[in-house]
């Protein structure tokens, strides 16, 4: 019974860290039907600038996260009026292949810079575990979980209660209507593009507190199990991308505990072929992103 | 550029040399007095990119090193001949396959002499392919024995094969530590390196007697255990071997912490060696046992690089203190340099020859091939981090500092 109970508590919160990394790439895909598959990139860039800023000026990361995630967001706004633009009207392959170049250039560019060398960054809290009774859970990966939900709350409060959070649905919804009100597209475009980088970039800080250790060639898979999850939960939808990331964690935690701690990339994409066999359109996913019409 | 530079070193000696085009592998000067220098070319496919890339830097580096010295020692001499080392890397990007094709295009370039890719898998692509042109590859980080059960004739290894990875401080535990463990749980990555090594120490240590609890696999180059951690938590058990590489090894000691597993040792196959596991964990690296393949208390000594002492000390030099990937790769460059200089050919059937019969003492322990192409007179070396130092613990005839036991309790 601890192993189950202890299981699912690492995945519950393990699911939590999915959900930050997969929350930006859900909202690139969903509004602006752009599959990024530079998201895992900037996740890695967030993790490498939060670790230089704890060891440069010893800035603890929840701080730190604040300031990578602020130079994302304009990295990414830039990098989609400068890039991500050209492509935007063009076949979903361009964009797969201009994302999977751009993610191929970042990743080197991290590894020339920061070497190949494992990284994590040491805190004070994020060593130990809270004891309770035989389930522990460690510091780290609890606070991380926290920021995950946090950020969730604060992404959907913005989308739904903001006139830019508006307008980026609206945008997502039909581009041409959006425009006939007066919503610059290519503004909200890029703002929803610096926001996925800035949610990565928080998402790259959490991970280099919580995990064991982090190394650029994590990029691919952060990217993989965002599109998972993304899916999983449902295009656009944040709420569904908590969903995604926290069903599954926990069934590559039951599954590493009662199957083999080997299938972890099966187990994934099995849970994710059962959901869309039951509901194809995502765990928490609505028709409504179906209903998106493409206008140049 | 090069044949510009040949054309002008022809010209200045006056003699009328033959100058190769660049396409070719070797090129000639000549020094006017009936000997002559040429260059040979080495290739080696190494992941300088993916997930292996800082492994395979220390091996590109282990190569460089042998040919700096090699090449300042007057190089290899073969009859008149003396063959100045020159190696051209190719980036393998951690891909087996990739490795492969490397090495065929190296054939196409008449590169013969290849030095081997970093880890098993690509040494094992390689090596059918090495078989296949009849080229010859010196293996430094391919320790995986289903390499040398393929009946390959052109492929020698400098290492100690997998086996001996866990098997080794199975040995070291059950010889050294008191009180005698009884119990063992294994944690094993899913590559064959990891399960080869992981399989030949749990029959070593049902062999001797100690009840081994669990056998788990993770996924390899995961950084997340908790898993495998969780399973043998209930199991209690007195020692856990790890047998997988850094990124596995560090996450096993942090999450172990984080999740209260404590035996009274651990051990782990090819991190410990590593700068980068203290580093990573600082004070937690304390007491980790791991295998090597070279610390420089090896006994043995060579022409070129002396004592593993001095080994040491010329590299650190160069780049940094030595690791043993980056031992090992200098070794698979002796030893080539070595083959060649006895067989007094560059024909790459007499070099395999002459290197099949090597018996000879290094600075990286003995080179002595079988018949499948392991090292088999070699023995790993067991080492414990002692205060943020890895020290020589096991064989006893090369430990530095005795083993503390319990290891890790906390």
């Amino acid at each position: 019974m601890s192993r189950f109970l202890q299981a699912t508590v690492l995945g519950l919160l393990e699911g939590g860290l999915y959900a930050l990394i997969a929350v930006g790439f859900s909202l690139v895909w969903g509004v602006m039907n752009i599959v990024n598959l530079a998201h895992g990139a900037f996740v890695v860039i967030g993790a490498y600038l939060a670790w230089e800023l704890k060891e440069q000026f010893g800035i603890d990361p929840l701080m730190g996260m604040v300031v990578v995630a602020a130079t994302l967001f304009v990295a990414g706004y830039l990098i989609q009026r400068l890039l991500i633009n050209l492509v935007v009207n063009a076949p979903i392959w361009m964009t797969l292949l201009l994302t999977f170049g751009l993610e191929l250039l970042l990743v080197n560019a991290v590894l020339f810079i920061a070497t190949a060398n494992l990284r994590h960054i040491s805190t004070d809290y994020n060593t130990a575990s809270l004891v309770l009774g035989e389930v522990r859970v460690p510091y780290g990966q609890l606070i991380a979980f926290g920021v995950a939900i946090v950020l969730t709350l604060l992404l959907v409060a913005f989308m739904d209660r903001t006139r830019t959070g508006l307008a980026i649905k609206s945008t997502g919804m039909d581009r041409g209507a959006a425009r006939l009100v007066g919503i610059n597209a290519r503004h909200i475009y890029a703002v929803t593009f610096g926001l996925a980088a800035a949610l990565a970039a928080a998402a790259g800080a959490m991970v280099a507190m919580a995990r064991p250790t982090f190394s650029p060639g994590d990029a691919g898979r952060f990217t993989l199990f965002s599109f998972v999850i993304s899916v999983l939960g449902g295009l656009g939808n944040t709420w569904g991308a908590l969903a995604g990331g926290l069903v599954l964690g926990v069934v590559q935690a039951w599954g590493g505990q009662y199957l083999t701690g080997t299938l972890v990339n099966a187990i994934a994409f099995g849970a994710l072929v059962l959901v869309l066999i039951v509901r194809p359109s995502g765990l928490l996913g609505k028709p409504f992103y179906e209903a998106r019409v493409e206008a140049a | 550029m090069r044949r510009r530079a040949c054309i002008a070193v022809v010209l200045v000696t006056l003699v009328a040399g033959g100058c190769k085009s660049s396409d070719d592998a070797n090129s000639v000067q000549s020094t006017g007095t009936g000997a002559r220098t040429e260059t040979l070319k080495l290739g080696a496919a190494l992941s300088l990119t993916g997930a292996l890339a800082r492994e395979g830097v220390l091996t590109r580096e282990g190569y460089d090193y042998c040919k700096a010295v090699v090449n300042e020692k007057g190089g290899v001499k073969v009859g008149d001949v003396t063959y100045q080392l020159d190696i051209a890397y190719q980036d393998d990007t951690s891909k087996a396959d990739v490795a492969g094709q490397l090495v065929s295009q190296f054939n196409d370039q008449g590169i013969k002499f290849v030095l081997g890719p970093y880890g098993s898998a690509s040494t094992e692509a390689a090596a059918a392919v090495i078989e296949r042109n009849g080229q010859v590859m010196l293996d430094s980080a391919g320790a995986d024995d289903n390499i040398f059960a393929k009946g390959y004739k052109n492929t020698f290894a400098v290492l100690s094969p997998a086996s001996l990875y866990v098997t080794s401080m199975v040995r070291a535990i059950l010889e050294l530590a008191k009180p005698t463990p009884k119990t063992l749980a294994i944690i094993s990555a899913d590559d064959g390196f990891s399960k080869t090594a992981a399989e030949a120490g749990k029959a070593e240590a049902e062999k001797r007697g100690m009840q081994v609890v669990a056998l788990e696999y993770v996924k390899n180059q995961t950084s997340d255990v908790s898993p495998a951690l969780t399973k043998i938590r209930g199991l209690n058990p007195d020692v856990v071997l790890v047998s997988a590489h850094l990124v596995e090894g560090v996450a096993a000691i942090k999450q172990s912490k984080e999740l209260g597993v404590t035996p009274q040792g651990f051990g782990e196959t090819v991190a410990p060696p590593t700068p980068d596991f203290v580093k990573t964990l600082g004070p937690d690296a304390n007491g980790v046992l791991g295998s090597s393949q070279w610390t420089p208390d090896v006994a043995g000594k060579d022409k070129y690089f002396g004592t593993a002492q001095e080994y040491a000390a010329g590299f650190e030099k160069s780049f940094h203190k030595p690791e043993y990937h980056n031992a090992e790769a200098t070794a698979a460059c002796l030893a080539l340099v070595l083959g060649i200089e006895k067989a007094q050919s560059i024909e790459p059937a007499k070099v395999r020859d002459a290197v099949a019969s090597l018996d000879t003492p290094s600075f990286f322990g003995p080179l002595k091939f079988d018949s499948t192409g392991k090292n088999v007179t070699k023995e790993m070396v067991v080492i414990q981090i002692q205060n943020g130092e890895g020290v020589t613990v096991w064989p006893v005839s090369s430990t530095t500092k005795p083993l503390k036991w319990p290891a890790t309790a906390r």
